[in-house]
């Protein structure tokens, strides 16, 4: 079955790598860019800000001079003065620049940390939607719908990605659909074989029961060999039954028929049914059913038919002698139905698997019980059909009990149909 | 004891069938299609008192025969033999075709003669 995958690759489109490096790009440049000239820009003004101070300085060291030398006292005196003034505008002059400068670069700065929020805000935003309809329909996807699809559209990525979940989906699909016709053909061989081996098997059966009819002009020992042929032939005849009721609940065609029914006279009727099985192997058989139990919506041939099935496995596991008692009781909403022996027991990883398909006795036991292995499987089925549970407990050397719980009709609802 | 038109088309089966009906004192009639048993049931003298018929057969099924049958307005009691152990849930009308029950294989044959004694009294 493993066939190579699909050839097809996807592959991501690089334009979405690219569109988000030339955006990292640009943005760097651009701050970068801004850091440099504003301070460059601040050394600049700086720097000629000190140059003019220091030629105001020399001036006004000039002036002093001057005036210390007697030389046009009133003009050097004036001379200090504007140097002072000037340096003093100076100052101003330059606080105000580095402002500016500061103002600038922080606007630049903000602009384009602004303008790059926007640009990938921008780029989750076209990815979302796509994403989302991802997200959706991997969800119904998951939840086995398989018919689920996304719309392919958006940034080439998502479109991308978009198509690999369709193309996947898609094969899910055809190997969903290659498994369901496997399995149909399955079920199908299944009920032809059962129903074409019924007619053969009609015949050995009648023909052995007909020899058997006849008894008196057969040997002992040919009596037996008939009887042998028969025990098999209806071994036979149980397994195809329980095959085509696996088969019939695989394909979800196991169906039950249930009606209102006494869960007493049902019990009872199984328990008849058995007797004899018991009676012949000197088993001690007790049956105690709670009055007034309540109704159970059931099929009967169904219901009977697990109860057999569990009284037949007490039966033939259970050495002659043994005893089995079967015990019917209300528990909360539910009726539960134990058949509890005094057998061998199940040891402990045999009965986790108890309830899987041809899950046995031992090997030993095997050859000597007439079971198919499948009666327990089939039974769970069949009480999970009815909304009910089956569960079996052993203490091995001491017993096993199975319980089969299952949903009584309320009282109040009983009482109207 | 009753008269009996038994309808297979295995022969072995036909032979079973028409063994053990006649040890239980029945007198049998076999027919190896649908057609046999139309022909078979328009030739009789007397009608049969039990049809038993294989609900598939190669050209006729029992069934069709069955259906053919009443639409004449023959009203013989007919049990199916059927190898389907659900062959009353199968989907089809045969409601109007009066089949008084489906024996299925294989024959449990206590079973078949009660309710031939029951079908033909």
């Amino acid at each position: 079955m493993a066939k190579p995958a699909s050839t097809r690759r996807f592959r991501l489109s690089p334009s979405l790598a690219n569109r988000l490096t030339i955006g990292f790009a640009i943005a760097f440049a651009v701050l970068t860019g801004l850091a440099v000239i504003g301070v460059a820009r601040f050394l600049q003004q700086r720097q000629d800000y000190e140059n003019a101070t220091a030629r105001s300085y020399q001036r006004e060291i000039e002036a002093r001079n001057r005036l210390a030398q007697g030389r046009h006292p009133v003009a050097a005196r004036a001379a200090v003065l504007a140097q002072q003034r000037h340096r003093s505008e100076l100052r101003d002059e330059i606080s105000s620049e580095t402002r500016d400068t500061a103002l600038l670069v922080g606007a630049g700065l903000i602009a384009g940390l602004t303008g790059a929020a926007l640009l990938f805000t921008g780029l989750i935003a076209s990815m979302r939607r796509p994403l989302e309809d991802l997200v959706d329909a991997s969800g119904r996807l998951a939840g086995g719908d398989l018919n689920a699809r996304v719309k392919i559209g958006g940034l080439s990525e998502t479109a991308t990605l978009g198509a690999a979940f369709n193309e996947m989906a898609e094969e899910l699909q055809r190997r969903a659909g290659e498994r369901d016709q496997l399995d149909r053909m399955k079920d199908e061989f299944v009920l032809t074989a059962s129903h074409e081996l019924r007619s053969p098997l009609t015949s050995v059966q009648g023909f052995a029961e007909l020899l058997l009819l006849e008894r008196e002009r057969l040997s002992p020992k040919q009596a037996d060999t008939v009887e042998v042929i028969l025990d098999n032939t209806r071994h036979l005849v149980r397994l195809l039954n329980d095959l085509l009721d696996l088969a019939r609940s695989d394909a979800g065609r196991l169906t039950i028929r249930a009606e209102p029914t006494e869960a007493t006279g049902l019990i009872e009727d199984a328990v008849r049914t058995m007797r004899a099985q018991f009676d012949a192997r000197r088993q001690e058989l007790n049956l105690e059913i709670e009055t007034g139990l309540p109704r159970i919506e059931a099929d009967r041939d169904r219901i009977r038919q697990v109860l057999v099935n569990l009284l037949t496995n007490a039966n033939e596991y259970c050495p002659e002698g043994a005893g089995i008692e079967v015990k019917a009781h209300r528990a909360d909403a539910d009726v539960e139905i134990e058949v509890i022996d005094d057998g061998p027991g199940i040891p402990a990883p045999q009965l986790e698997r108890i309830f899987e398909r041809f899950t046995r006795g031992d090997a030993g036991e095997t050859q000597r019980v007439g079971g198919t292995g499948l009666g327990l499987a089939i039974s769970k089925s069949l009480v999970e059909l009815h909304g009910g549970t089956i569960e079996a407990e052993s203490i091995p050397g001491a017993g096993s009990t199975f319980r089969v719980r299952l949903p009584a009709i309320a009282m109040d609802r009983a009482k109207v149909s | 004891m009753a008269q009996i038109l038994v309808a297979d088309d295995s022969e072995t089966i036909l032979l079973l069938m028409r063994t053990r009906l006649e040890m239980a004192g029945h007198e049998v009639e076999t027919a190896a299609d649908g057609q046999e048993v139309i022909d078979a049931v328009s030739r009789a003298a007397a009608p049969h008192d039990v049809l038993l018929l294989d609900a598939m057969m190669p050209r006729k099924s029992g069934i069709d025969a069955l259906r053919e049958l009443r639409a004449a307005g023959n009203d013989t009691p007919a049990l199916i033999v059927s190898a389907h152990t659900d062959a009353g849930d199968e989907p089809g009308d045969r409601a109007d075709l009066e089949i008084a029950a489906y024996i299925t294989k294989p024959i449990d044959f206590d079973q078949l003669f009660a309710k031939i004694t029951e079908l033909a009294s």
